[in-house]
């Protein structure tokens, strides 16, 4: 039965936006929808450098899940962002990423089943200066694996990002895909296409406006 | 085809192949005796027809009509068997890496496996009598490695013509040099071969600067002098000496940086053999065995960026052995054996290039044949290895030959093999500055390397793995094969072998952190439990005096039993199209990485009475799973596979009284290309060789 449950509300989630998540009947708290962004840009490549390392100019993208839109680098120090991009980094608004009371964890297991954040969860913060994330930076770590035969990213299966918002409200984040269209390149593509098709999220969140830990 | 076991089982079917001149030249005492002998099934020599565990055997002639080089050429077109790419090529047997399988020349070991690997494009097969392959665990015989089995390569010791000369040119400008000689006089034999083999290499991958093959000088030689010092004792010295210098374009990639390199490699092996045999009586004989063998590789880079890449390994290793023949009754046969081995490695992706890495074998193994009747035959053996650097093994096997009449018989066999922890997963002390400057530990001082680093403030963070590291055991597979062999009639015949091996305290390399760059930091641990099942099915139909059909199928299973299990227990997600996370379906897990379910081969030959043949051989491999593409470090539907591929190859040639023979031939004749996935499958490939075997004065 709670299977059927979880292929219900997937298959809600499949229609493309803003469709309230079917919620067992015993959640009483207010549905909160599940909302994908698009190809999300984060420091995207600008050409290959001579160390055969790709370039880019090192931006870092910063979004807010509360108002579900971009906010402009110059308001990086402040608490309207609560998630920033920069290719695999995911920075949340804390420590030493900005001044909002954010964190985050990676919870393993499916974004639907994720109801309620536990109870023992604790949100970790970020610290560049001990190259310490609240979402861990390295392949198989937090979100993604790096193929280093194909160069290619893709997100962990059962992964979830549990989020702390800048102003201390709960959201819940799946990477889907991390190349442009939302589709993972075969390994046989071009080294252009992995080159500058790569570093455009694909992600869905639900946000809990409400400050409780459930969704 | 290489399935001669069927063929020779069939008496007098090879009456038409031996009045053929070219096993007149070739005196191959394998087809001549009809049944032949093998001696690395039970290490004594045994009528194949007699064996309790299944055997191939690739003889001379097979070898020579296909137009294989290399060991590499004629083992893919087995059944059961497929190559496999990266650090060389070797062989998957049933499913297993080529770290399982031991490889032997005249019964001795090669050394020099890189990751595990040992490239089998180093042996020739100018002067190759046969191959005997045998699957299942053999360890109670040979100790480490011989897990999936064995694959002992017998040199030519027959007194044939006493010079032969040979040479092919092919595609690539691949051109590969023969000379053998032998001489005899009433005591003593000497055989002489030197190969010369150079090829361009080749690159199939569009716009890369790295050849796929790199241009290779290859020269080998063997010796062999044999002595009768009475008509009860001889004495015989084997040497084998290989040179290569390969030239490297390599491209490497880590964390998306692709890092070109340039240099040179230089490998050289050398095998020395004395044995000295001697026979008290019918019932009694013994001998004492001393090997030596050293393998010394040195790669010499120079990355694009300026750095220097140097990688040397120097592994070295001795032996003696005495092994004791006994025979009891008329019913029992005992084999006793002891030795000791001493190997040592020297690596610069060691601690200290300098440093001789040591580890020190001793080991005794007692085999027991019991035949009560003609009909059955029951061979029980047993082996325990004791040594310096790791626990103890032990290795027990069973197996039995019920002959039911004269059309049907029966091999069982169960046997436990080990593989202990090599080199390299103990010792290894590796980063690796032309791919993005990660680093490998071996377990036995992986603790103590990343404490002393984190205390110079070097790690970033270390992983739950870490606080498993302790020290390795060794690696066991519990086989079990069960083999039915139909004569059906005097032109047909077929065989059915089912198999199953389990293997627990896999050894795998693990990340157990990372550097504060972000590089990774991996070492070994005994994590993984796996299993290979499956049967393989081989057939043979002699059509007529001239022509024959062979074919043989595999179909394979490989699992790793802790992946299944936390399927089963719901805790292995997979991604559908959208990227949205689900369970993962036990139906969905397809296995180990690089096994394919299926592999077929057929194989149509012709052999006139007046030394003309022609064989054509067809290869089809079904898809194998490569890459992981979604993170859940379980290989299932939705990952990353090559493709399924057939290749065909096809020989001609024709054998004159002269003693000359010539040869054409075509690999790859639909020219099927996969540079990512068979880098050791160059397109089509075009060659043709001529022989040249002096005529004894009769």
């Amino acid at each position: 039965m709670k299977k059927n449950l979880r292929k219900i509300a997937m298959g809600l989630g499949l229609c493309i936006a803003l469709v309230a998540c079917s919620k067992d009947e015993e959640t009483i708290v207010v549905p909160v929808s599940a909302i994908t962004v698009k190809d999300l840009a984060a420091d995207t490549v600008t050409g290959l450098g001579a160390d055969g390392r790709p370039q880019s100019a090192g931006t870092t993208t910063y979004y807010s899940l509360v108002d579900n839109k971009i906010v402009a680098s110059s308001d990086a120090a402040s608490t309207k962002w609560d998630i920033a991009f920069s290719s695999t980094k995911i920075l949340v608004n804390c420590g030493t990423s900005g001044p909002g009371i954010g964190g985050a964890f990676v919870f393993k297991g499916l974004f639907d089943d994720l109801k309620t954040i536990p109870v023992d969860s604790s949100f970790a913060t970020d610290n560049s200066n001990a190259a310490s994330f609240a979402i861990p930076l390295g392949s198989g770590r937090a979100w993604y694996t790096y193929d280093g035969l194909t160069t290619l990213v893709s997100p962990i299966a059962g992964r979830v990002l549990v989020i702390r918002t800048a102003t201390g409200k709960f959201a819940k984040i799946e990477i889907l895909n991390y190349y442009k269209g939302g589709v993972t390149l075969p390994a046989t593509a071009s080294v252009s296409d992995k080159l500058f098709k790569q570093r455009y999220y694909t992600f869905r969140y639900a946000y809990q406006p409400n400050g409780a830990k459930t969704f | 085809m290489k399935k001669t076991r069927y063929l020779l089982i069939l008496l007098g079917l090879f009456q038409a192949v031996n009045l053929s001149a070219q096993t007149r030249f070739v005196k191959d005492t394998l087809e001549s005796n009809g049944d032949s002998v093998v001696v690395t099934a039970t290490r004594t020599e045994r009528k194949l027809s007699n064996l309790t565990v299944p055997v191939t055997i690739i003889n001379a002639k097979t070898i020579q009509q296909n137009g294989s080089l290399r060991l590499t050429d004629i083992l893919k077109e087995q059944t059961g068997i497929n190559l496999t790419s990266g650090f060389g090529a070797g062989i998957q047997l049933q499913g297993l890496n080529p770290d399982y399988t031991i490889i032997l020349i005249n019964g001795e070991p090669l050394v020099g496996r890189t990751a595990g690997v040992l490239d089998l494009n180093r042996i020739a097969l100018g002067n190759i009598k046969k191959i005997e392959i045998v699957k299942g665990p053999s360890s109670s015989l040979y100790g480490s490695e011989a897990m999936a089995g064995v694959i002992n390569i017998i040199t030519d010791a027959s007194m044939g013509a006493p010079l032969t000369i040979g040479l092919r040119y092919g595609t690539y400008n691949t051109v590969d040099a023969n000379l053998e000689t032998k001489f005899q006089t009433k005591n003593f034999q000497y055989q002489g071969f030197i190969n010369s083999y150079n090829t361009d290499g080749y690159s199939i991958r569009p716009n890369s600067n790295s050849r796929v093959r790199t241009p290779i000088e290859r020269y080998s030689t063997t010796q062999q002098i044999k002595w009768n010092l009475s008509s009860k004792t001889n004495f015989v010295l084997n040497t084998r000496y290989t040179n290569e210098q390969i030239q490297n374009e390599i491209a490497v990639s880590n964390n998306g940086v692709t890092i070109y390199s340039i240099g040179k490699e230089a490998i050289q092996d050398l095998n020395v053999s004395a044995t000295l045999n001697h026979r008290f009586s019918k019932k009694l004989k013994t001998s004492l065995r001393t090997y030596t063998t050293t393998y010394d590789a040195v790669q010499n880079l120079l990355t694009i960026n300026g750095l220097p890449y140097r990688d040397v390994l120097n592994h070295n290793f001795k032996r003696i052995e005495n092994q004791t023949d006994w025979d009891l009754s008329k019913n029992i046969q005992a084999v006793f054996g002891v030795g000791a081995v001493l190997e040592g490695v020297k690596s610069s992706r060691y601690d200290s290039e300098k440093l001789r890495k040591q580890n020190d074998i001793q080991y005794a193994f007692t085999q027991w044949e019991w035949k009560p009747s003609e009909q059955f035959t029951l061979i029980g053996g047993v082996r325990f290895d004791q040594n310096t650097q790791f626990a103890s093994a032990y290795s027990p096997k069973l197996s039995m030959l019920y002959k039911l009449n004269s059309k049907h018989q029966f091999r069982f066999s169960v046997g436990q093999g080990f593989k202990a922890p090599d080199f390299r997963q103990l010792f290894l002390d590796f980063t690796n500055a032309a791919a993005g400057s990660y680093s490998v530990f071996g377990s036995a001082q992986a603790q103590q390397v990343i404490a002393r680093l984190d205390v110079l403030g070097q790690i970033g963070n270390l992983f739950p793995n870490y606080y498993l590291l302790k020290a390795l055991k060794p690696e066991y597979s519990n086989g079990l094969h069960l083999t039915w062999d139909w004569k059906i009639n005097a032109r047909s015949a077929v065989s059915l072998q089912l198999f199953r091996n389990d293997i627990k305290n896999l050894i795998e390399s693990q990340q157990v952190g990372t550097y504060i760059t972000g590089a990774q930091i991996y070492s070994y641990l005994n994590i993984g439990r796996a299993f290979t099942t499956g049967f393989e099915l081989e057939g043979q139909h002699k059509l007529n005096a001239n022509w024959s059909l062979g074919g043989g199928y595999q179909y394979l299973r490989t699992g790793d039993k802790d992946q299944i299990a936390d399927i089963k227990s719901g805790t292995v997600y997979t991604k559908n199209s959208q990227g949205y996370s689900r369970l993962m379906k036990l139906n969905e897990y397809v296995g180990l990485p690089n096994t394919s379910k299926h592999k077929l081969q057929a194989k149509i030959n012709y052999n006139s009475p007046k030394g003309y043949y022609l064989n054509v051989r067809a290869i089809y491999r079904s898809k194998w799973a490569v890459n992981n593409n979604n993170g859940n470090e379980v290989f299932d539907n939705g990952d990353v596979f090559a493709s399924g591929y057939v290749a065909i190859n096809s020989a001609a040639g024709k054998s004159f009284k002269n003693g000359i023979s010539v040869q054409a031939g075509i690999d790859n004749i639909s020219n099927y290309i996969d540079a990512a996935n068979l880098p050791n499958l160059p397109g089509r490939t075009f060659y043709t060789s001529v022989k040249y075997q002096l005529q004894k004065n009769k």
